[in-house]
């Protein structure tokens, strides 16, 4: 199957949007599942978080880091990708939970916050909240696909404070937390991050499920690459996650395991561009 | 009567030196005046035995006479009958445990070397174009077959034969299961897995790449939407040790190695994508073909020493005589009665050794070895930069947390009636999902079984629609 690109736009600096075919993907996606994608048959299988997936097209959310990246950033509309593989991961049900958060402040994140606040803010019940931080006012996605006209509650913030709050995701999150019972928070992005907000919201007891980045390959359940500890027994990123409860997982093992290929990137990087 | 010849005719391999460099295959194949000296040596036994011990029950003295008679396409065409992939079992076999174990010649001199002349004949087939003819009448009736190793191949091939529209699912992005991500390409050439896979596409079986049942499509779909569903699922998922340290950069599960290599061709990186990291001195934990696979590719990958370690001795070990003699003679070395009891990793992460427990060999247990019994005391360190785990694998989770409908074992193989029907009457099972690991040719057996059992169920199926 050819999957088409028939979207390609710039989100930012450093981050694009993607919309191809995947018409098998498309009409099973829920959010917090993730698919693999392999630009050609001589790619990497890249696991990615889904913005979208409507009319048998899924979006997704690119960083321009790495060679795949790059690798990606030269298809463009018109241009067909060799695989889109998925829906994986198993997603987290999509019911009332009452006061909800999502916290993002990296492209993946930012495409999984898109798809939660749309799911939650479909169910009755359910005050979504919804916090997204870039770095600064030139980083920032254009509206469409922030994700404030799909929530109650909006936050934006950058790091140097140029737009919106200033400061992190972590520093409303804690406001909220002093002023108001808050049900449920879910998070994506920046792992060290992810690691402090599960410091943050553990005295409150409050449950904290993360999107967990891990090496994948076959995203089935095959190679054990993904793996992580949780609670100290393994589980696999891929079939038991992506979701995870944070106060649960050891993020020094998890944060040292994601860092293994950034040598081979590297001579990948090197290799490419001289191409 | 003409003298027996006590030798067999030596298969012409790469040099150890040389294909230490490359993924090519290390035997080079029989010429035809070589495999008709080979079968000419058969004394064509009034009661071949060997027949009794092939899984598939290949009609190998036939295939063998008319190989020594020169009539390649009519040993081919033998050999095809009983075994839709004859060059690959030709390579994988344990055929020291099966036909060549127990071939009168085995009594005065060398066995028949069966297994290279099943090789051979199927290469012969390829090269000079030469195909089985098939003529195939549609029914109407439709099979699902998930998963597209051997148990998957050959119960499509059977029943596409038979005339039944026949889809394929495989949750990777290329078909042949193992044959495709585990085994390396230096004993199993891709090309003739993707030759031999053709066929089935030749025959109109429909191939759906991608296609995770119990994630991307669910089995209970299946089985609405198709009359009969085999499930040749495998058993891919690792096993690890569960000791200390298996979460350091460096630490492999060999399925992962093996995917890295076979599947994604790390060894071709970074003309390929994905990368692999093999540092200069690894150990492999286990002694399975699996183990040695792992350890002849990681010494293509640039390592300098590579260990097998086992907790047995190499006598033990389970895996084929021919790939530990190839292993070795590749400069790998066996590190025997020994346990590994944690891997040990330095300041950044990475693995930076083992510790191991000696080992003394006991009394004999249920698998008929001697048990290893650890000797207190005797732990001691090694260094090491990578350290994959070899332990064999199990039933994949994703597929069977979807059908827990399906009766299994405690060890999650899928339990199955002799014809190999399941607790649900349309849902067949064979391969590694109902043995555990086991071997191709007892995965294409039971392909090839559960297919005459679906081909009897369909047909009493549609008999009994015609009466009423
Ligand atoms: C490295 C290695 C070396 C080996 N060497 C030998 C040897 O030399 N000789 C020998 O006889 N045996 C060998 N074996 C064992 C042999 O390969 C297996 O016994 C055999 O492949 C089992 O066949 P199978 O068809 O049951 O399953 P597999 O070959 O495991 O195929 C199962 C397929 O099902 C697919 N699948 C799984 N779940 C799903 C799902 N939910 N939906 C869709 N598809 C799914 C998998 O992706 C896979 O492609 C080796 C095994 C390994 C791993
Ligand atoms: S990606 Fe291979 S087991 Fe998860």
């Amino acid at each position: 199957m050819k999957h088409a690109i028939t979207k390609k736009v710039d989100l930012n600096n450093g981050d694009y949007l993607m919309e191809v075919e995947a018409p098998n993907v498309a009409e099973k996606f829920q959010p917090g599942n993730f698919v693999i994608l392999m630009t050609r048959e001589k790619g990497e299988r890249i696991p990615m978080s889904v913005q979208k997936a409507e009319d048998g097209k899924v979006s997704l959310f690119i960083k321009r880091l790495g060679k795949t990246s790059k690798e990606l950033d030269r298809y463009k509309v018109g241009d067909s990708f060799f695989q889109v593989i998925g829906p994986l991961g198993i997603a987290p049900e999509m019911k009332k939970y009452g006061n909800v958060a999502f916290c993002s402040d990296l492209v993946c994140g930012h495409a999984e916050n898109y798809a939660f606040c749309k799911g939650l803010s479909e169910i009755e019940g359910n005050n979504v909240i919804s916090i997204q931080t870039f770095p600064s006012e030139g980083d920032i996605y254009p509206e469409s696909e922030l994700t404030e006209h799909l929530c109650d509650e909006f936050y934006l913030t950058t790091v140097d404070g140029s737009k919106g709050r200033k400061g992190h995701y972590l520093d409303i999150v804690k406001e909220l937390l002093e002023e108001r019972k808050i049900d449920y928070i879910f998070a994506g992005g920046d792992l060290s991050k992810l690691r402090d907000l599960g410091e943050l919201t553990k005295p409150y007891l409050i449950p904290t499920i993360i999107t967990v980045r891990q090496i994948m390959i076959d995203g089935t359940g095959m190679c054990g690459s993904c793996r992580v500890f949780v609670d100290g027994e393994m589980k696999l990123t891929c079939i038991d996650g992506p979701m995870f409860d944070v106060h649960k997982l050891n993020f020094e093992d998890i944060l040292h395991r994601v860092g293994m290929y950034k040598g081979e990137e590297c001579k990948a990087m090197t290799a490419f561009e001289k191409q | 009567m003409e003298k027996i010849n006590k030798v067999s005719v030596p298969m012409r391999e790469q040099s150890p030196s040389e294909r230490i460099k490359n993924f090519k295959s290390v035997p080079l194949g029989y010429s035809e005046e070589e495999a008709k000296t080979e079968a000419q040596r058969c004394l064509q036994c009034p009661d071949p035995v060997c027949e009794a011990e092939c899984p598939v029950s290949i009609k190998i003295k036939d295939m063998i006479k008319e190989i020594g008679d020169g009539n390649f396409k009519e040993a081919f065409l033998i050999a095809k009958r009983d075994n839709p992939v004859p060059a690959i079992a030709g390579r994988v076999c344990p055929q020291e445990d099966q036909c060549e174990g127990v071939c009168t010649m085995k009594n005065i001199g060398d066995p028949i070397n069966i297994g290279k002349l099943e090789a051979f004949i199927a290469d012969w087939a390829m090269e000079n174009k030469v195909t089985e003819e098939i003529n195939i009448k549609d029914k109407k009736e439709k099979v699902a077959i998930v998963g597209s190793g051997p148990a998957g191949i050959s119960c499509a091939a059977d029943l596409r034969k038979l005339g039944y529209q026949v889809s394929l699912f495989e949750a990777l992005h290329k078909a042949g299961g193992v044959l495709q991500y585990g085994i390396p390409a230096f004993r199993l050439p891709k090309e003739i897995v993707e030759e031999e896979l053709s066929c089935l596409e030749d025959m109109g079986v429909d191939i759906q790449l991608n296609r995770i049942v119990g994630q991307n499509v669910t089995c209970d779909a299946l089985m609405d939407d198709y009359d009969a569903v085999f499930i040749g699922t495998g058993a891919g998922a690792p096993k690890f040790l569960g000791i200390k340290g298996e979460k350091l950069m460096g630490a492999y599960s060999a399925n992962e190695f093996l995917i890295r290599t076979n599947l994604m061709k790390s060894y071709k990186f970074p003309e390929y994508d994905t990368p692999i990291i093999v540092g200069d001195k690894v150990a492999v934990i286990g002694a399975g073909n699996v183990a040695m696979d792992a350890a002849r590719c990681a010494i293509r990958e640039g390592a300098k020493e590579v260990y097998i370690v086992y907790r047995r001795t190499i006598n033990e070990a389970p895996a084929r005589n021919e790939e530990i003699h190839h292993a070795i003679e590749e400069g790998i070395k066996m590190l025997e009665l020994v346990n590994p009891v944690e891997i040990l990793g330095n300041e950044d992460g990475w693995v930076s050794g083992l510790e191991l427990q000696k080992m003394k060999l006991g009394e004999e247990d249920s698998s008929g070895r001697p048990r290893p019994v650890p000797i207190e005391n005797s732990n001691y360190r090694m260094e090491f930069d990578t350290v994959i785990e070899a332990l064999g694998t199990i039933p994949n989770r994703l597929f069977l947390s979807k059908t827990t409908y399906l009766k299994k074992d405690p060890r999650d193989r899928i339990l199955v009636e002799h014809n190999l029907v399941t607790n649900i009457q349309n849902v067949y099972a064979g391969g590694d999902a109902v043995r555990g690991n086991a071997t191709v040719i007892l995965a294409l057996g039971d392909g090839r079984k559960a297919a005459a059992s679906i081909h009897k169920y369909l047909g009493e199926k549609a008999n009994a629609q015609t009466i009423f």
